[in-house]
């Protein structure tokens, strides 16, 4: 099976929450970018699916600037993909535009055998969930967001998959090639052997060329503000002797001054 | 300038879902005076009624029965097919699950600027401006869409829908979209959550979730009767899933459902990190919990600090009172 999986760097946790200097964006100035949260799962269950269908490929695929992408391409082979290609990227600075990357994207994922193409549900900071289907559009595949408990029928080649609506849980089956945004890989994700990680660093990228690419229109979404919320105050204490006098303190307030009481 | 916008209507088996209401709101300040037009693909006849009534100039509706498995390849052309015909220059959904699903795939198929769990929107001659909560509601961004089009997803309870019309917009058929060739995949089963009382989690107004304060599953009663008496949807710390108190369908959180009600009630929950980021986009937060340590109150609006097995009944009782005399 050949399965491509795309990944987004993002700044890791520990990077502070402030606005960059020009208020635009978050200020990712030092910043450590990773591969997290849902892109790390969909890497896991491409991994996954690789161990259980034997003489299968996993292929990672990013777009962005050069650097921080070749971080979380390289943390990709380390934990066991066989092959990473970087997308470049025009500038970006302000682009926030969902179709250019879909866009770019596929232009990489077509030059690559694939029955399955993985992306995480969403981002880990823009968190717009948009990529799995904007891609599945720009490839002409059928393609599906929140996809659980993903599994491979070698016998009649199907993709069978959950994906949750709001009455419950849909089962389905599909053939490749198909696009999926993956809610969760089940386990903890695996973690680099060290010998890998040194492996990846020496590891040769596949590069497609900007040249290679259709015209993007990276400026038609673009972040104008980023702020932060007003620092809460903390709570304002409900003040009681008995517990009916706290329901009848807290009824009131929630209908005079907050203004929620149904 | 005015300018037409469409808003596509979610079903659901009882109407719409009531985000998609209010995405009319949000599309009548996107069409500044121009034209809402609606598009309805498989509901039933009490949505048609809802929408049709629910603020819309116009209402198209598609009644194809493979509108029913919710897939971007069958509902895009349709969609595209009603944008056509109200030359449209926005479309407006709900920002769902679905919705986000739809929004990215619109977003190529239309070659159209994109936004999802939009809380704010304001049009503009250097097109549309539109805020969203980013990092897990910890920050928020805003975001130009430029034109000539632009797909907006709006998160639930940002928008007031707006109030029923006693009469209905004019309904017209959407003509099968163009024949799209056998797709593959399909829907071979459905596994019914278990029937839960009241609202849907992800999209209540009122939220009241409860936590390992509670002690023991047969005492999450206590929140269920608080909820119902708000008409509140019920939510869980992921110790309560974990724990198997609840099924994971109730989970709040960074692993679980995202929610920004107008009102959420933290009962027994500490605040770990991991729930805060699920929540904190919340309007109003009131927490109730036996320790004023708890990192919860840091975020909260109103804490009460004491045994909860007390007040609960306490404030049940208040609210029904308060209810009831209206």
């Amino acid at each position: 099976m050949e399965i491509v999986v795309c990944v987004k760097p993002v700044p890791d946790a520990e990077t502070k929450l402030r606005p960059a200097p020009d208020g635009r964006t978050l200020d990712l100035e030092g910043a450590k970018f990773v591969l997290a949260g849902y892109d790390e799962s969909a890497v896991e269950q491409a991994l996954l699916l690789k161990d259980a269908v034997p003489g299968s490929t996993v292929r990672v695929v990013s777009f962005g600037p050069p650097g921080r992408t070749e971080e979380v391409l390289r943390a990709a082979l380390a934990l066991g993909c066989d092959t990473a290609t970087l997308v470049e990227s025009p500038p970006l600075a302000h682009s926030a535009d969902v179709r250019s990357v879909a866009r770019a994207l596929a232009a990489a994922v077509k030059k690559l055998p694939h029955d399955l193409v993985l992306v995480g549900k969403q981002s880990g900071d823009s968190e717009a969930g948009m990529l799995p289907t904007a891609l599945a559009q720009a490839l002409g595949h059928p393609g599906f967001n929140g996809a659980v408990e993903l599994k491979f029928d070698p016998t009649q080649k199907l993709f069978t998959f959950g994906r949750a609506s709001e009455a419950g849980l849909e089962r389905w089956e599909c053939p490749g090639p198909v696009v999926l945004g993956l809610q969760q890989a089940g386990n903890d994700p695996r973690t680099a052997k060290l010998q890998n990680i040194l492996k990846s660093r020496r590891a040769t990228l596949d590069k497609v060329s900007l040249a290679e690419l259709p015209t993007l229109d990276v400026a038609g979404a673009t972040a104008e503000a980023f702020q932060l919320p007003p620092p809460r105050t903390g709570a304002k204490w409900i003040e009681y002797k008995t517990p009916e006098e706290a329901a009848t303190k807290l009824v009131r307030l929630l209908k005079e001054e907050a203004k929620v009481f149904p | 300038m005015s300018r037409s916008v469409l808003v596509v209507g979610e079903p659901r088996p009882t109407g719409l879902v009531p985000a998609s209401r209010e995405a009319v709101a949000a599309a009548r300040l996107a069409a500044e005076g121009g034209a809402v037009a609606g598009v309805l693909l498989g509901g039933s006849p009490e949505a048609v009624t809802e929408f049709s009534r629910g603020g819309v100039t116009g209402l198209w509706v598609g009644s194809d029965a493979s509108y029913a498995e919710r897939r971007i390849d069958r509902w895009v052309p349709a969609i595209l097919a009603a944008a056509k015909s109200t030359e449209s220059e926005v479309i407006v959904l709900a920002s769902t699950g679905f919705g986000r699903e739809l929004a990215g795939a619109l977003a190529v198929a239309w070659d159209a600027a994109a936004a999802t769990s939009v809380t704010e929107l304001t049009p503009t001659d250097e097109g549309l401006f539109v805020a969203m909560p980013v990092l897990g509601g910890r920050a928020t961004s805003k975001l130009r869409l430029a034109g000539p089009r632009a797909v907006v997803a709006i998160r639930p309870n940002a928008f007031g829908a707006p109030a029923m019309s006693g009469e209905a917009a004019p309904v017209e058929s959407l003509s099968a979209a163009p024949p799209t060739p056998t797709l593959a995949g399909r829907r071979v089963g459905f596994e019914a959550n278990a029937a839960s009382q009241g609202p849907d989690l992800s999209s209540a107004s009122i939220v009241v979730a409860g936590g390992r304060g509670l002690r023991a599953p047969e005492n999450f009663h206590l929140v269920e009767e608080l909820a119902e008496a708000l008409g509140a949807a019920v939510g869980a710390s992921r110790a309560v899933t974990d724990a198997g108190w609840k099924p994971g369908t109730y989970q709040v959180g960074q692993t679980g459902r995202s929610v920004s009600p107008q009102l959420y009630i933290a009962v027994g929950i500490s605040g770990a990190i991991q729930h805060l980021v699920g929540m904190m986009s919340s309007r109003v937060i009131v927490a109730i919990n036996s320790d004023p340590g708890a990192p919860i109150f840091k975020i909260a609006d109103y804490g009460v600090v004491g045994d909860l097995f007390l007040l609960l009944p306490a404030l049940t009782a208040e609210v029904r009172k308060a209810r009831a005399s209206g």
